[in-house]
């Protein structure tokens, strides 16, 4: 019973390695925005992104 | 036989033989015909001789023991693997190891057509069991009994501390027995020594519940305690079989692995180096790249930056940013690298480069929003920014490994601790134990 239960969660999860390499899976993850305006091309400043005012390492030992 | 119980199966209709007992006169009912030797009396608890047509008393009752009570009435009548029985004996047995007193139970069975058999209860663990049909082979600590495999499980001296009813072999009270035993789970082989007489006897685990539905016994039965020598493991499976599937699974990764590496393009579609000058913060920092075009479909892209910091860090907030779309993906990140000396000797932190790998981004035209900040000390740095579309990404299968080899960890696990248990009651502990129990009798 059980090593029925392995061989197909096995399966499943070499497939789902395939499936996630074949779509171009990550474990970075990135914050997706839409219909950013074509004015940013031009005006950068425009765009406010979500990580500004990250607090920076400054450290060492 | 007992008033009111159903015949046991079969044409004829075996009569129990009513005698008296010589000491107390209570009346004795001899349930198992010729096959009993001895019967006792279950007023006065007398070992009588059953062989003997006055019954003659071959022991007297130690008063010490009138209190245990078997859990199967005698003349208690069940079906045990499809053959009707009668609990015609019971005895209760000791033996002592470093001290400790251990007790369990043995019920003598009788059926006129098959014979007797035997159930032993120790802790609420049972076992069915039967004499030998042959002789079986023991080599040091293995027997070989059926063409199966029996590993030395204990040798103990046991004693016989009650007695009632009826037995097929000359019973005393404070006999001593040596008995060793065999597994085969859920089967065991004993041989029992008494003055120069063996006998062999195979057993077979059974559950309580089992127990208490052959003889309809009342209630629940005794919960089961610890591990039993002869104890089926909950893990039915083959341990080591899981194991071959796992190393096929690993195997099956890395051709993955290999197969999506050497598919993957690792292309190349922007390569530039920015410089951050510190004068010109105080006014829009913000500025976007070259655009450039990812091919193919869906797939990954690696943005890497490489920035020459000593002791410093520099931080860009990235958009990615689809020009027909206006789908964006947006990120920051640092590179930073320290390094120093102290007591400790030399020391560093971070690195001069640092890659992020965006899921699953579709053909289009890009571009990249790139808004640098860096550290106040730094008055201005050159960083160079990489985009490589459809590369492989390793953590993956590191994950599924994890995922693949669990299972067979948590099993084998299972198994193991169960097997421990069973082992540390044996004259064979494991490893761990037995160096703990000697180092113990060290200290001592």
């Amino acid at each position: 019973m059980f090593r029925k239960f392995y061989l197909l969660y096995g399966l499943l999860t070499l497939s789902t390695v395939a499936y996630g390499q074949y779509r171009g899976w990550s474990l970075d993850t990135v914050n997706q925005l839409k219909n950013v305006p074509k004015s940013v091309r031009d005006n950068p400043g425009s765009y406010r992104t979500v990580y500004a005012g990250y607090h920076h390492y400054t450290g060492g030992k | 036989m007992s008033a009111g119980a159903p015949p046991l199966s079969g044409p004829p209709r075996p009569q129990a033989k009513g005698l008296n007992c010589p000491k107390c006169g209570a009346a004795i009912v001899l349930r198992s015909f010729g096959q009993a030797q001895t019967v006792v009396c279950a007023s006065c608890r007398c070992i009588l001789d059953a062989k003997d047509p006055n019954l003659a008393i071959l022991q007297q009752f130690e008063a010490i023991t009138r209190d245990v009570k078997p859990l199967i009435p005698l003349g208690t009548r069940g079906k045990l693997r499809g053959t009707d029985y009668e609990v015609v004996g019971f005895q209760r047995r000791s033996t002592k190891v470093d001290g400790i007193t251990y007790y369990w139970h043995e019920y003598v069975l009788f059926n006129p057509y098959k014979g007797i058999r035997y159930l032993s209860e120790y802790n609420g663990h049972w076992n069915d069991i039967s004499i030998c049909k042959q002789l079986p082979m023991s080599e040091g600590t293995s027997a070989n009994y059926l063409g199966e495999i029996y590993k030395h499980f204990q040798t103990c001296d046991a004693s016989t501390d009650f007695v009632l009813g009826e037995f097929p072999w000359q019973v005393r009270v404070g006999e001593h027995a040596a008995v060793t035993d065999f597994v085969h789970p859920p089967r065991v082989l004993s041989s029992e020594k008494l003055d120069k007489e063996v006998s062999w006897s195979i057993g077979e685990y059974m559950y309580g519940r089992e127990i208490c539905d052959a003889f309809k016994l009342p209630g629940d039965p005794p919960e089961a305690m610890g591990v039993y020598e002869n104890q089926p493991s909950p893990i039915t499976i083959n341990v080591a079989g899981i194991w071959v599937t796992f190393a096929a699974f690993a195997v099956f990764l890395l051709a993955l692995m290999a197969a999506f590496d050497m598919r993957a393009k690792k292309e190349p579609v922007l390569q530039q180096t920015y410089q951050f000058n510190r004068a010109d913060a105080k006014s829009e920092t913000s500025f976007v790249s070259d655009e450039f075009v990812l091919g193919g479909g869906t797939s990954t892209v690696e943005v890497k930056t490489s920035a020459p910091v000593d002791n410093h860090w520099i931080y860009l907030n990235y958009a990615l940013i689809n020009q027909d779309t206006g789908q964006a993906w947006d990120f920051g990140r640092e590179v930073s690298y320290y390094h120093g000396y102290d007591n400790d000797g030399s020391w560093s932190e971070g690195k001069r480069t640092d890659s992020v790998v965006i899921p699953s981004v579709p053909a289009g035209h890009y571009y990249l929003r790139i808004e640098p900040e860096a550290d106040p000390s730094l008055p201005r740095i050159a960083y160079t920014v990489d985009v490589i579309r459809d590369v492989p990404v390793f953590g993956i299968y590191g994950i599924a490994f994890v995922a693949l080899l669990l299972p067979a960890l948590v099993i084998s696990w299972r198994a193991y601790t169960f097997e421990r248990s069973r082992w540390s009651e044996s004259d064979h502990p494991p490893m761990q134990l037995s160096s703990m129990s000697s180092s113990s009798e060290d200290d001592e």
